[in-house]
């Protein structure tokens, strides 16, 4: 449990960012001129990425200035600034990692609580290879300030993940895994020393061996190559030495004996129990004790520059702790070597111990951000790791918590943060993936896989605000609401999309759009809409507009229209008394919009006064019936012009007459 | 599933087309070339290459192969930036290419290869073929090509407007629009050089004569099931069969030798829509797909007696997540090569050896 003394604890602080204009707004140096003449900048914030529209205003509007302002032309320009975007070459990486933390996800989902570590393992090692790739794409790429950033950021990155997943999941496969060989492991692949470059520099300049042991640099090298474990390196290098005139009989003793223990250094098996290994290593080690003393003894004697160099190379192999520190140039290079040659055996549990022994020789405020976090990470200071990781790189720290959560040690972190550390970290990442035209996809992954009740608001908010440019980006924003169960942002767009068709004339789709969502004033105001067009043109042209909506819409006023072109058709045909059955079907079940029934009883005159009888004696009741009722309610507008109405009138009463003599 | 090799290319890819041999190097190419349309933040047309696997000597071409291949499948030659996102691509010949643009228009670009051996694409021309009532540009969403012989070959297209306009590609300007219908057409495609069909979203399959093309010549629908249909092909020698591909993840094979009675069968192979559809070139018994869900998938419809029966072959990458876009399947080779483009920002591609063929 980590002490919260508040010297300690880290603040989590928002990078700033700062862009400037160009071209400028007004001359340098000029802004309080600028300002005086009534004038500021004005802004808009996008929803979705952050960009920031900006443009100048005036502080009072200019109807109300006593002396008018000359406008130029900066104050007609509006600037659109991106602020933190994603840049373009991380896109493989983005999209490679995104498949994995999907992977993981699915992975964690099938499993249940059986944490497979297995599966985890290789999802982490995934993870590594994308940053490794982007590394080698970094560094194919013409060199740029941009490009050495992103480089750093990179091996940064891949030196965090890979200790995190030696400290906690790779370790966690056998229970009595030493985490010694994978931290050499990850010590000499992400911290690479001595450079092979120095090591060909030394050879090449040395052709035999008494140049060799001549060389100042050489014995800097082999301590170096000692404290690393590189042994056989050490071995073959003292080989070459020893032979040399230079050296005195003892040193060049010395040396072959020095290069045979190297070689016979214990490497642990997986066949092998610890006990047999651990004595293995002590009888090795006792071995370089005694040689150690030997050659104290002899130095005590005589001075020899060489026998005192590889006395040291002795001491850094039996463990010694001054002269590893005196050696070692980092603190990972000293935790290392006190790892390899004093406790070979040791645990995760013992690194928290052992790293606080070795970083209290360092000053603190030399650390680099890296330093910071990779401490942080050895000492188990979690909560510290996880800000640390936030400030290297957004990913880091959201992919990180989504691996704790999945190991299970994310809960010592949450008693420290005041939000939800995961659902933070993702959501922020999510966020700034938006940024990016290319990548709304995987930001709502982000946000859906998150799977808190938070992060489903968020993304309900941001997936309504996404621009339906396509009928195809559409389908897609509707598939994701679908996948991810957003019931209500699902609505809203159908919404948006029956207004965006209705503005643009596409009528029929509008309302297959809003018939989606039950909205029926919005069906009905369309449907109004074609029935004016229609009275306005003469032409019943909505007939195919009507049929493409489909028949499951149960809605009034559309099966008011579909009935009414069948009747318009059936009269066409000729088949009047189809015809005026449906007419009178569509009075009957009172699906006519108000305003509609007047023009239907005109229509119904025709059919009165054909030839043939169509309408019986009932029908031509309930006809007169609806006209009375619309005079009733219509009034000054909407109720039946006096001819008409007369007209109609007479209408049904010689066809009643003649109803009554047919039958 | 069998797995598609992918190289991450930066681009989100939605068009994606095989260019035929160049003139008089038709049977010795040792590369072949395609072009792909890309959206979103950047808008371009990219010309690639890649090796002719029919020529290839060493036999590595198992689909085992890790992701993470070391040579790249294709290689970039030239590239162009496009006028609105590239929703379909149509190459009618070898030195020209048109797109379908999100303003609506219809754009012919011409390939250039000098003798250097540099490439370019260059515009040559562009007509706006579809806009809404109230001016506003309108998708284009599907391109097809007349599939006749003759120099005067028409393209058509069909939009979000409702409209199938069509123009001969030499003369973009004599172009023809007609309003077929009120909901937006998703897929257009020539049955016959004299026939053209469409899918519309709101699960209707029309068909038109091309010499009275605004009128429905027929009207083909499921009743049974609302779909919504996002493409549409026919198939390469029997006019009366068609494919389209739905949103909910079916592949529907029409058979319209009758228009009153249509028999229609579907093949429920993917989990979401469906947005491109195509027969396999070199064989017809089987249909290509792609679709949303990241996959593509190789249904074989008819059954064969001798071999195979009918079923389905998905095909997709670990490191490609997001919805496959467009595919295209190359017609000039033995070995059958697919390529694809997704979300993800990944260029696909899928090569099997083809199956010993028949000797009649």
């Amino acid at each position: 449990m980590a002490r919260l003394g508040t010297d300690k604890f880290v603040v989590e602080r928002e990078k700033e960012v700062a862009t400037r204009l160009s071209p400028g707004v007004f001359p340098a140096g000029r802004q309080s001129e600028w300002s005086a003449q009534n004038r500021t900048l004005t802004h808009s914030v996008h929803p979705l990425t952050n960009s920031v529209a900006l443009g100048v205003a005036g502080k009072q509007p200019r109807e109300l200035l006593k002396t008018d302002v000359r406008v130029y032309e900066q104050d007609q320009r509006v600037y659109v600034c991106g602020l933190g975007t994603m840049p373009d070459e991380r896109l493989p990486f983005v999209n490679d990692t995104h498949a994995v933390f999907a992977a993981i996800q699915s992975i964690m989902d099938a499993r249940g609580d059986h944490v497979g570590v297995d599966a985890l393992l290789r999802m982490s090692a995934l993870y590594r290879e994308a940053m490794l790739r982007q590394v080698r794409v970094l560094q194919d790429a013409q060199d740029s300030e941009f490009v050495r950033s992103e480089n750093d950021v990179f091996q940064a990155m891949h030196a965090v993940w890979h200790l995190l997943e030696i400290v906690y999941v790779t370790t966690n496969a056998g229970l009595s895994a030493s985490v010694v060989p994978y931290y050499m492991e990850w010590l000499n692949f992400n911290f690479p020393a001595p450079a092979a470059a120095d090591g060909e520099r030394i050879l090449g300049s040395s052709p035999d061996a008494n140049a060799l042991a001549q060389n100042s640099d050489v014995w800097p090298y082999v301590q170096k190559l000692a404290l690393r474990g590189h042994v056989t390196t050490v071995a073959n290098m003292l080989e070459r030495i020893a032979p040399a005139q230079a050296l005195s009989a003892a040193a060049s003793r010395w040396a072959r004996e020095l290069a045979q223990t190297a070689r016979d250094m214990p490497l642990g098996s997986s066949d092998e129990t610890s006990g047999s290994f651990n004595g293995r290593w002590r009888r090795w080690n006792s071995g370089l004790q005694s040689m150690a003393t030997n050659m104290g003894s002899m130095l005590d004697k005589a001075e020899d520059a060489a026998l005192s160099a590889l006395l040291c190379v002795v001491d850094v192999m039996r463990g010694d702790a001054d002269t590893i520190s005196r050696v070692g140039e980092t603190w990972q290079d000293v935790l290392g070597a006190v790892l390899l040659y004093s406790e070979p055996t040791a645990q995760t549990e013992r690194l928290p111990a052992l790293a606080q022994l070795v970083l209290e020789q360092f000053e603190a405020d030399d650390f680099t951000l890296v330093d910071r976090t990779l401490a942080a990470l050895v000492r188990h200071e979690l909560p510290e790791f996880l800000v640390y990781c936030n400030q290297i790189d957004a990913w880091l720290s959201a992919h990180v918590s989504d691996l704790m959560e999945h190991i299970g040690i994310l809960d010592s972190c949450r008693r420290v943060f005041k939000v939800e550390p995961r659902e933070h970290y993702l959501v922020a990442l999510g966020e700034r993936y938006l940024t990016h035209e290319g990548l709304w996809r995987v930001a709502m992954d982000y946000f859906g896989l998150c799977r808190t009740r938070v992060s489903q608001s968020i993304m309900g908010e941001y997936i309504v605000r996404m621009p339906l440019e396509s009928d195809r980006k559409a389908q897609q924003v509707l598939r994701v609401c679908e996948r991810y169960k957003l019931t209500e942002a699902s609505e809203r767009v159908h919404r948006q999309l029956g207004r965006q068709k209705w503005q643009r004339g596409r009528l029929g789709a509008a309302i297959a759009h809003f018939v989606r969502v039950n909205d029926s004033s919005a069906v009905g105001q369309i449907c109004d809409q074609l029935w004016a067009e229609y009275l306005a043109s003469g032409l019943l042209t909505y007939g195919p507009i009507i049929d493409s909506v489909l028949a499951s819409s149960g809605h009034d006023r559309v099966r008011f229209l579909t009935q009414y072109r069948d009747f318009h058709e059936c009269y066409k045909a000729g088949e009047f008394a189809r015809a005026g059955k449906l007419l009178l079907s569509i009075l009957v079940g009172e699906i006519a919009p108000i305003h509609a029934v007047p023009d239907l009883l005109v229509d119904s005159i025709p059919l009165l006064e054909g030839d043939a009888l169509v309408f019986g004696a009932d029908d031509t009741l309930e006809l007169m019936r609806c006209a009375e009722s619309v005079v009733f309610v219509g009034g000054e507008e909407g109720g039946v012009e006096r001819d008409e109405l007369s007209i109609f009138s007479v209408a049904c009463a010689r066809n009643l007459a003649r109803s009554y003599v047919m039958q | 599933m069998n797995s598609l090799q992918v190289q991450p290319v930066a681009r989100k890819i939605t068009g994606i087309r095989w260019l035929p041999p160049r003139a008089g190097n038709a049977y010795t190419d040792t590369d072949l070339y395609f072009v792909s349309g890309s959206s979103a933040k950047h808008k371009e047309l990219v010309l690639w290459t890649t090796a002719n696997p029919d020529f290839q000597q060493t036999s590595d071409d198992n689909d085992n192969v890790d992701a993470e291949t070391s040579s790249p499948l294709a290689t970039l030659v030239a590239k162009v930036k496009h006028d609105g996102d590239v929703h379909d691509i149509a190459a009618p010949a070898s030195d020209i290419v048109a797109t379908a643009s999100s303003f609506g228009t219809i754009s012919i670009y011409n390939i250039g290869h000098t003798d250097s051996g540099d490439s370019s694409l260059s515009l040559r021309e562009a007509v706006t073929a579809h806009k809404f009532a109230n001016g506003e540009p309108a998708v284009a969403t599907s391109l097809s090509v007349q599939p006749t012989n003759s120099a005067d070959a028409e393209i058509a297209s069909c939009g979000e407007d409702g409209r199938i306009a069509y123009a001969p590609i030499s003369r973009l300007d004599a172009l023809q629009r007609h309003e077929v219908d009120s909901t937006v057409i998703t897929g257009v495609c020539w049955p016959m050089p004299t026939q053209l069909a469409i899918a519309t979203r709101a699960g209707q399959v029309k068909l038109f004569d091309r010499r009275a093309p605004a009128e429905v010549q027929a009207v083909f629908v499921d009743p049974s099931n609302t779909y919504e249909f996002e493409c549409i092909a026919a198939h390469p020698s029997q006019s009366f069969r068609l494919a389209t591909g739905t949103d909910t993840g079916a592949v529907l094979l029409w058979d319209i030798r009758n228009p009153k009675k249509p028999t229609m069968e579907a093949f429920n192979v993917h989990e979401s829509n469906v947005w491109s559809v195509g027969f396999h070139s070199s064989d017809a018994a089987k249909i290509v797909s792609c679709s949303e869900d990241a996959s593509l998938a190789v249904t074989q419809w008819v059954s064969d007696s001798d071999r195979q029966s009918r079923g389905v072959r998905h095909l997709s990458g670990f490191f490609n997540t997001l919805s496959v876009n467009c595919f295209d399947v190359c017609p000039f080779t033995r070995t059958s090569i697919i390529i694809a483009g997704s979300d993800s920002g990944n260029l696909l591609m899928e090569k099997t050896a083809a199956s010993d063929f028949a000797i009649y």
